[in-house]
């Protein structure tokens, strides 16, 4: 089968690349940019663990056929990180303890960071909706809920 | 899970993605938001040779208002249909069952158009091939029984959008557009009532556009679920009253939704069509919770949404 041209920006630098007309994001991102942050658990759309930004908003790269993003920005987890300073999202997981084995960490910030740019100060309510996106089977879900809520005021407080 | 092979290609307008999917001899399928779609392609539930992507054509991400008509392309995603300002207003029984489908993420790929589309889904269906091999195929797999109940004639796959609820209680409408010309019809037309094909839309039409009669409306949708995201309906149940005038509809439970009218929208009447929908549903074994539970739910649920409804926007 002939192979596809796409390019797209992935974490502020652009790529171009012949993939597959079959291939998920979550496949190009893992094996051919090495990004592997993005986790797959259950490659169905259910669990979030594989969760990218694409143009802002929160996306399942494990139903999203490479194809599909051509020509969009693309944030995954690796690109929070600035100049060797983590994102308050992440300082945040850290110091709540939100992180227990860590297979859906990197899907819950980034469904977190999408809530945060769209909503700055959300309330528990809306925290609650948006974080139910993402499975997590160690947490509980209270710390990481209290996670957002702290990177959410402490993003004000800066 | 790794996808099976299949060719993608882009339409840029209606015209163009049927070309595409004629030329493709009929193997091929329609994908929008596609969190329906690729998990069935991925097990093997779905083998086209071809995927052809809507999502470029512009006029189906429109919402106008046409004719006393709320008009909604078909993809406009569920996250923004459902931050409407009219939808909120005038639908609220809409509001609801999109507040309810699955959750915030997949809401904002899934689109309204490809939400009523939605296939069947059955404990025994939705499985990797390699599973259903070993249990052997039934009908909705192309075999010659029913996995759930045992020599039943029919297939039991239930149905489970909830918008699709909250659209019949509204006499919504869909316009089509195929092959052979563009149609409008009532949305309980696109149903053909037979799981193993769950609608009536010939190979190669889209659906393009929802209409909704624009009347300020009071409404409710109730769902039955295990958790409180991302998971289908176990059973769902809207209502919406305008007028004096109300329309119940029960689904989750088999291929088609069942509708009711509330004629009457006093106290003891309410509990007419919640009695019939509890008769008239016929869950089997094919979900998470047990077919009795399920059939006993059907009317506590009807008489909730419709107290609802009428309480609310009194």
């Amino acid at each position: 089968m002939k192979t596809i041209k796409v390019s797209f920006s992935v974490n502020g630098e652009k790529a171009t690349l012949q993939v597959k007309p079959y291939e998920t994001l979550l496949e190009t991102l893992r094996e051919r940019l090495d990004l592997i942050g993005s986790k797959e658990a259950c490659g169905m759309g259910a669990c979030g663990a594989c969760t990218v930004n694409v143009d802002g908003v929160p996306l399942r790269s494990c139903l999203v056929l490479t194809p599909e993003v051509n020509g969009a920005a693309i944030t995954t987890i690796e690109g929070l990180a600035k100049d060797g300073k983590l994102h308050p999202l992440q300082e945040a997981f850290m110091e709540k303890g939100a992180v227990q084995c860590g297979f859906c960490t990197s899907g819950m910030i980034m469904t977190a960071k999408a809530l945060l740019d769209r909503n700055e100060k959300p309330t528990k309510k809306e925290v609650i909706k948006a974080m139910s996106s993402n499975i997590c089977r160690c947490t509980g879900y209270k710390k990481i809920i209290e996670a957002v809520e702290a990177a959410s005021s402490k993003r004000e407080a800066v | 899970m790794i996808l099976p092979k299949f060719d993608y290609k882009k339409a840029e307008d209606i015209a163009s993605a049927i070309a595409l999917y004629e030329s493709s001899k009929g193997q091929a399928r329609y994908l929008a938001g596609g969190t329906d779609l690729i998990p069935l392609v991925k097990l093997r539930l779905s083998t086209p040779v071809a995927i052809i992507d809507l999502k470029g054509i512009k006029q189906l991400k429109t919402i106008s208002r046409e004719g006393g008509h709320l008009l909604i392309g078909a993809n406009v995603t569920l996250f923004e249909l459902k931050n409407h300002a009219m939808v909120k207003e005038y639908f609220p029984a809409l509001h609801e069952s999109l507040d309810a489908t699955s959750c915030e993420t997949l809401q904002m790929r899934g689109t309204i158009g490809g939400n009523l589309l939605q296939n069947t889904r059955c404990l025994l269906y939705n499985k990797s091939l390699a599973w259903r091999k070993a249990r052997g195929f039934c009908y909705k797999m192309g075999g010659e029984t029913c996995n759930v109940v045992p020599k039943a004639k029919a297939c039991f796959s239930n149905y489970c959008s909830a918008n699709a609820l909250s659209l019949l209680s509204l006499s919504a409408g869909v316009k089509i557009a195929g092959p052979k010309g563009e149609r409008k019809i009532k949305l309980e037309k696109i149903f053909s009532g037979d799981g193993r094909n769950p609608f009536t839309l010939k190979p190669g039409e889209i659906l393009t556009e929802i209409h909704i009669p624009l009347k300020r409306s009071r409404g409710a949708y109730e769902k039955l679920r295990v958790r409180n995201s991302i998971d289908y309906p176990l059973l769902g149940v809207a209502v919406s009253v305008s007028n004096k005038k109300g329309r119940v509809c029960v689904g989750g439970i088999g291929p088609a939704p069942l509708i009711y009218d509330l004629k009457d929208l006093e106290g003891a009447y309410i509990k007419d069509p919640a009695q019939k929908a509890r008769q008239e549903a016929k869950p089997v074994s094919n979900t998470t919770l047990s077919p009795a539970y399920r059939k006993k739910m059907v009317d506590v649920l009807t008489q909730r949404a419709i107290k609802r409804a009428l309480k609310e926007g009194k």
